[in-house]
Order: structure tokens, then sequence, then C-alpha cells
């Protein structure tokens, strides 16, 4: 009968006036994030070798990193991520052969002026020789040059970064 | 003197229910459709020439932003014909996985598909209603992958990481209330008289003029035409599952919108056939593949049924690491391509009816 | 006492003004008149002010949110902010526009509600004017809010205007016709022009009951004429971006915006007074302030306009011409010939 889906509507629409509502009253709470959601780039400094792989998994260069040789290591000095271009599609995680680059909950990332947005995730200066590796024992002397997180990953010698044909892994091994 | 006149009506870019940024050009009679001409491009990135500077892993994110509503199947067809070009084995518990985010995909694609449809013609509750349940989808998807939309979830040779912890039954569990959301879809959209009234007998197509211009997807199966590529030639894994084709019978905006709703309870049902099986299934959800891939000089041509039709990936290797040439078989912009003539005659209401019932994604027309 | 609130205030003023002594009975009469309409000025803004808050919430609820909830309690102040925005907005004129009568139409836009709510009797022996040709004057004045949609969607030179401009004139031609023919059966029965006789003739029976069909009739000919879903073509915001006011900003577009539904208020009202009873309590409930019935009753058909707007799709223009000519003009018309015969045969038997 003509009318009759009419009404269904009207009865629908009247049961949901009177359901639950969905609404999250956003600032003050939130949605649990996933465990793996793609988030915020945080980067273990002290497992990091400067390979530069994560740099070269990404489609959009957007990683861009500086080292310097400190005796016979390579030394990140600087690991930048103009996040403005950044897909958020996990390569460089995955292509991180140390477990280093991290994604974390943190979804805002909004800066009010532009020359912010891109994400420093490490700036320091290179220490002039080579630390030695029983530095990290504690009484050594501190050196006044450093910034408080000391370069201490230094534990595999690494050669520079691949040269750009190197690709990056296609993907961590899922198990 | 007195006498009537045709004029130009501006249909976009800048219009709320072009379902992007499309332009269509009308020519009106009053209210009613004398040429349209639609064009496109606004949104044009040029996937496929950055795709030439990318290596192949890397473009697998850009094929995410072809058509981000079924982000996991544009994926999923990428990475089966680079799969099939270097003749790599996948690990089937990945292919399950790829089959369950993949059709989970499609569902967030279609039930959108169906809510907008409803906001095409005016219904807003429908709208957000099917928002509601999207919203739980992508939760599951976020779970899942990371991402909500732009998922980059398959890998050349796999998926790129196992379903987390109590994820399946999650998932099993919004399949079992999806029926329910569907009816109430249907009680709402799909059984309201003025919709049907709307949506009956505009725009039809006849099996004919949609195997000619080469439409595909649910606009083709609208017009009673039995060609869904799961069933049609079933590629990845979709040969083990029990699923029906439905079909339209009179090529209508009616028929399309309906065909979507019921492939929704196609892909529930698929989903949950596969998480039947996925639980027998373990190792890898990733095969060995090099870590530079280089695949061997020559084409590909591989084509998957995406959610908005046959969307097909068309590679050239000259054997270095990165693609020569990529072409991509948009079937949102290829069921476009009839727009004209499909619109003539009709009043402007219905140029909202018919562009919404071919459910376009303009990052997939215009690539 | 409550029942007496309003009418008893007016009495107070009249008598006050009298005590004054010097002024002729007429000034007194006028300024009491003055009063009264500032009023019915105040009500109808405030209403509107409610309603436009009200319909969000309605829309929230049914489609699962919670609405506008962070100005004031509940959100309660969120249209009276949204207005304070509205008004520091520059107002923009397209550069092809008319601009005397682009600006005209939102100033004059408030005039048909405000009119028709001067002779609405709200409560007992609660109207502004008492006019004995009331129902006339209320459809000749309440269907001139299209002339103020067309001028605005006329002059603002844009072609989305002109068509929803257009679409208003056809919609409301085909509509007003059932929309009065629905009433002539009321008429009929009733004897009378006087909005207060057609009142007082339901006390005991609401012409709902009597007039089930011209209710309907008279409902969905006024959903249509108020331009709202599923009759809101004019707007069309998917099709024809906003219909007239789509060059509109600022608080021309709130003009608009807050017109339509103290439009919604004026048929809502009429439909309470021409079929539920007016003010008159149901079931004998009489302790309840006549005028509270009068709102009670308005809000619920505002509710259900609403929830129309939440449920339907919109109907094609071809089809709401159809709709209106080939069913609600014929049924009104077969309305009247059976409420005619019907009251010719209660004559005859004698009741």
């Amino acid at each position: 009968m003509f009318g009759k889906g009419l009404v269904k509507g009207l009865q629908i629409t009247w049961k949901e006036f009177w359901a639950p509502k969905l609404t999250v009253q956003y600032p003050e709470k939130q949605h649990t994030v996933p465990e793996r959601f793609h988030g915020k780039f945080v980067l273990d400094v002290d497992k990091c070798i400067a390979c530069g792989l994560c740099a070269n998994a990404c489609p959009n260069r957007v990683i861009s990193l500086n080292k310097q040789k400190v005796g016979k290591k390579q030394y990140l000095t600087d690991y930048q991520m103009n996040i403005q271009y950044c897909l958020f599609c996990g390569l460089c995680v995955e292509s991180c052969n140390k477990d280093a680059l991290h994604f974390t909950k943190d979804f805002n990332m909004n800066q009010y002026f532009y020359k912010n947005i891109p994400l420093v995730l490490v700036r320091r200066e290179a220490p002039a020789e080579p630390l030695e590796e029983p530095a990290m024992g504690g009484e050594d002397q501190p050196k006044p040059k450093l910034k408080p997180q000391a370069p201490k990953e230094e534990k595999v010698a690494k050669p520079a970064a691949p040269a750009a044909e190197s690709e990056a892994a296609a993907g961590k091994e899922g198990q | 003197m007195l006498r009537t006149q045709e004029y130009v009506l501006n249909f976009g870019p800048q219009h709320p229910s072009t379902h992007g940024v499309f332009q269509i050009l009308l020519t009106l009679d009053g209210e009613r459709i004398v040429k349209a001409e639609p064009i496109c491009g606004y949104l044009h990135r040029g996937i496929e020439k950055l795709a030439e500077a990318r290596t192949y892993t890397q473009v697998i994110p850009y094929t995410d932003r072809m058509d981000y509503l079924a982000a996991m199947l544009q994926n999923v067809g990428y990475v089966q014909a680079v799969e099939k070009l270097m003749g790599i084995e996948v690990p089937e518990r990945a292919e399950y996985l790829r089959v369950i985010s993949g059709e989970l995909s499609r569902l967030t694609s279609h039930v959108l598909a169906t809510g907008v449809y409803a906001l095409d013609v005016g219904g807003f509750t429908g709208f957000l209603l099917c928002f509601r349940e999207r919203e739980k989808m992508m939760d599951l998807l976020e779970e899942l992958t990371g991402s909500r939309m732009t998922l980059s979830y398959a890998r050349i040779g796999g998926v790129a990481d196992d379903v987390t912890e109590g994820w399946l039954d999650k998932l099993n569990k919004l399949m079992d209330e999806m029926p329910g959301y569907i009816e109430e879809y249907n009680g709402l959209i799909t059984g309201n008289e003025i919709f049907q009234a709307r949506t009956k007998f505009v725009g039809q197509l006849t099996p004919e003029t949609c195997i000619n211009y080469s439409l595909s997807g649910p606009v083709l199966r609208a017009s009673g035409v039995n060609y869904d590529l799961r069933k049609a030639m079933p590629y990845g894994i979709y040969d083990r599952f029990d699923f029906e084709v439905p079909l339209g019978t009179n090529g209508d905006c009616f028929d399309r919108f309906y065909c979507r709703v019921l492939e929704m309870e196609q892909s529930v049902r698929i989903i949950k056939q596969a998480i039947e099986q996925i639980k027998e299934v373990d190792g890898p959800v990733m095969a060995k593949v090099p870590k530079v891939l280089k695949p061997p000089k020559g084409e590909v041509y591989h084509e998957i049924e995406s959610s908005k039709g046959i969307i097909g990936y068309y590679i050239v290797s000259d054997g270095t690491n990165k693609p020569y040439r990529l072409h991509v078989r948009r079937p949102s912009f290829i069921n476009l391509g009839y727009l004209d003539e499909m619109l003539r005659g009709y009043l402007i209401a219905d140029v909202v009816a018919i562009l919404g019932s071919i459910d376009i994604v303009l990052g997939e027309v215009d690539c | 006492m409550l029942e007496n609130l309003f009418v008893g205030t007016a009495d107070w003023l009249r008598s006050l003004l009298g005590g004054i002594g010097f002024l002729p009975t007429e000034i007194a009469e006028s300024i009491v008149l003055l009063v009264k309409l500032v009023a019915v000025l105040v009500f109808i803004l405030v209403n509107a002010l409610w309603l436009v808050y009200m319909e969000r919430k309605v829309a929230a609820f049914m489609q699962a949110r919670i609405g506008p909830n962070r100005v004031g309690p509940w959100g309660l102040l969120q249209t009276t902010c949204d207005i304070g925005k509205l008004i520091s907005k520059e107002i923009i004129i397209p550069k092809k526009a008319d601009k005397v009568v682009f600006l005209l139409a939102p100033v004059l836009i408030f005039l048909p509600p405000l009119m028709v709510f001067a002779v609405l009797p709200l409560g007992k022996n609660m109207a502004a004017l008492d006019l004995n040709i009331g129902v006339f004057y209320l459809l000749a004045i309440a269907s001139l809010s299209t002339l103020f949609f067309f001028m605005g969607g006329w002059a603002s030179n844009s072609k989305y205007s002109l068509l929803g401009a257009m679409r208003t004139v056809a919609q409301m031609v085909s509509y007003e016709l059932p929309l009065v023919l629905s009433l002539l059966g009321v008429i009929m029965i009733v004897g009378s022009l006087n909005l207060s006789d057609i009142i007082a003739a339901q006390e005991h029976t609401w012409l709902i009951f009597t007039q089930p069909i011209a209710f309907l009739i008279f409902f969905i000919a006024a959903v249509a004429e108020t331009n709202r879903c599923p009759f809101d073509l004019v707007e069309g915001e998917s099709e024809i971006i906003n219909g007239p006011y789509t060059e509109y900003g600022g608080m021309g577009f709130a003009m608009f915006f807050l017109a339509e539904y103290a439009n919604i208020m004026v048929v809502c009202a009429m439909a309470t007074i021409m079929f539920l009873g007016g003010w008159h309590a149901p079931f004998g409930l009489t302790f309840i302030p006549s005028w509270v019935w009068f709102f009670i009753k308005m809000y619920v058909l505002i509710f259900i306009v609403m929830q129309f707007r939440w449920t339907y799709p919109r109907i094609r223009i071809d089809q709401l011409m159809g709709f209106g000519w080939k069913v609600l003009v014929p049924l009104s018309l077969a309305n009247i010939f059976v409420t005619g015969i019907g009251m010719y045969i209660y004559r005859a038997i004698g009741w």
C-alpha cells in the first residue's frame, strides 16, 4: 500500500530519536587510539644507526637526515620530517632494521606557523672526537658540547647510507 | 519578442553534490537538460606519472589516494599486478587478510554510497545513520592497519601485519549486527515511496549500452549483466567463498542503489566465511621477497572488482626497481563516460540522482 | 490565575491608561494594540530562535548525535550566538544584483508571519485583533511571503537563485489551492470566517475528527507552503545550493532562515486553530491554561514537520506539481462535496 514506506521511515526516526547517542565530547573525552595508529613519529636515537633506510623507503621524500663521521662511526646530527608531505603509510617504520623509528598515538600535529610544521626528531651537534666504548660507564667526564641525549648508540658500525638505488624493505616479516 | 532561451548552468566544481570537485556544464531548457558536458580533472595529481619515479613498494600509498573510500581494494589490485609480474606466491593467511580487509573496505564504500545517495535525494538522516556504521568499520580498519581511510595495508608479497588479538571477534560481532543495520537503511531509504519515485526509471541504462561503454561494477550489474570479477574470473582466493552476485532488472538509479545494498549483504557473507576459514590457516603474512624489487622486463595487466567497478592496473617494467609506466583503469572515470546521454531530458534534480547513483570518487576519476 | 495572565496584563494596561484620564479612549486603545503587536513580534522572534535550536536538536537526536551543547546550558544560547555572528558579518551584494530589491527582500520577509500572528487567538480571548474575516485574511497574508522569496531570488541575478525563486512561485500557486479548498470544509461546518468562532465550534469535537482528510490535505499543503522537506525544492541544497538565498550572507540569510521558522509556526498555529481545537483543553484538563494547550498542540505539529524533514527525501519538481494538481486538488474538492452532502443529510435528519 502506498504510504507504508513513509510510515516505516517515521517509525525508524522516532526510534532513533530515543536511541542512545554516539557523540563523543571530543576535547574532554577521547576515543581510545589503537595500538597500531599511524600518528606522530618518534625516533629512538639510541638505536638509530643513521643508515638512511627510512629516508629511502619514503615515497614522498619526507625524511631528511644528516650525519657526520665521528671516528669510524656515523653520528646522526639531524633528523627532520617534513610532515606536511607525509602520507603516513608506515613504509619508513617498516624499513627500519633497528626498530628505532616508531609511530605514536599522538595525532595532533597542528602548528600555528608554517615553519613549525616540520617534525624535528633529532638536532644536535656531533662530538669532536669519538666516544670510547666504556665512556658509557658513567664516571667519565661529561662532554661539554653534547646535548643531554648523549650519543651512545654507536654500537654497530654501519657504512654510510646505501646508494640511492637500494630499496627499502618491502615490509617486515609479519610474524 | 518573447521567446524561450536555453541557458548554461555551471554545475560544480563548488557544488555540494558533485561528490567532490566535478564540473558539469548543463545546457538547460527551464529545468530540463538539453546537454551536459562533464569536466573532470580538478583533482588530478598525476599519480600515474608519480609512480614512475617511485619504487614498486612506494607506489602502494599512492594507490590509496585514488579511491580513498575503498583503499584496500586499490592496494590489492596493485600488489596483485606486481605479484603477477614477478611470480610471487602469497601466503594463504595474507590472502585471507586481503579478502577480509578488502571486503570491509567495500562495505565502507558501499555504506557511504548508500548514505550519500540518501543525501543526494534529500534525506539527511539516512546519510548520518550510514556514517554511524561506517565509523565502526573504520575503527576496525584502524585497529588492523593503523589508518582509517588510506590504509596502505597490502604489501607486495602479503600484507603489512597480522591481525591483532581479538580483532576477528570484534569484526564477527559487527558482521552479525550488519544485517540489522542494512534493514534499517532499507526501511529509511529504500522502502520510502518518495525515494522510489525519485529514482525508479530515472537514468536507465540498457545492458547493451553498459557493455558498449565498458561500464562496470554495480552500474553494470544493475542493468542485469552478470559480470562480477570475483565470480567470473576469481582472483586471489575468491573461489573459496560462497556468495551471490546481486543483479538489477531496470538499470535505473534505484537498481544501481539497491545493487549496492544487496552487495553489502554479500560482503558480510564473504567476511563471515573468511573469518571461519582463517582460523584454520596459520603462517606468515608475508612471502619471502627480496628487499629490492626488480621485476623482470615485461608488462602485466591485472584487474579486480573494486567497489566502484573493475579496477585494472597495467604495469610496464623495464627491469629496474621502478615501474616504467603505470596505467590504472579507473572504474569511476569510465563509468562516467555515458553521463551526457544519461542526463539528457531529465531535470536538474535528476542530475544529482543520476550522478550519485554512479557512485564516483573524484580521487579516482581524476587520478 | 495563569489562565488570564496575558489578558489580565492587557486589561491592567488599559485601566492604567484610562486612569491617566486625559487620554481619549481611542488613543489608549491604540497604545494597548501597539503593545500587543510588539508582544507578538517579540514572541515570534523568540520562538523562531527557539525553533532553530529545537530543529537542530531534533535532527541530531534522530541521527544519533546530541546536537548543539556547548554555548549556554545544553547549547540553548547557540542560536543567539549564531545570530550574533551573522550580524557581525559583511553584507555582500553581488555586483549585478538589483540592489534595492536585493536588500528589501530579507527586510520584508518577516512581515507576513507578523501580520498573521496579529489575528491568531493564542488562548482564550487572546487575539491581538479579532477580525471577523480572520480565515480570509490569514490565507491572503500567509501566501505573501512567496513574493519576498521571489524578490530575493530574482534580484540576486544568479541562476541558482532564479531557479529557486521560480520553484517557490510554482509551488505556492499549486499548493495554495488545496490549502484553501481544504479549509472550505471547516468553514462550511462552522459557518463563520472568524477564528474565534471556529475555535468555539470545536469545544466538544475537534474538527480533525469530522474533517480528517481536510486536515491531511491542509497539513501537506502547509508543509509545502513553508518549503519544508519533503517539499523543500526551493532550497534543495543538493540540487540548487540554497535556492533564493544562495547569494545572501550574514543577516540577510539569517532573516530568511528565521522567517522559515516563523512560517512553520504560522501554519502549525493555523492547523491548530482550524483542526485541533485551538486553545481548548482535551479530556477536560482545564487546569492547564488555554494558551499552554495552544502551544502544546502547535509544538506537536512543529515536531511532526521536523520529523518529516529528517526522515524523507526530497520530492522532484514535476512530482510536486503532479501531486498538487492531480491528487490534492481533486481530493480537497471531493472533500468539500462529501462535507456538503454530509451536512445536508445531517440537517435533513434534523440533528
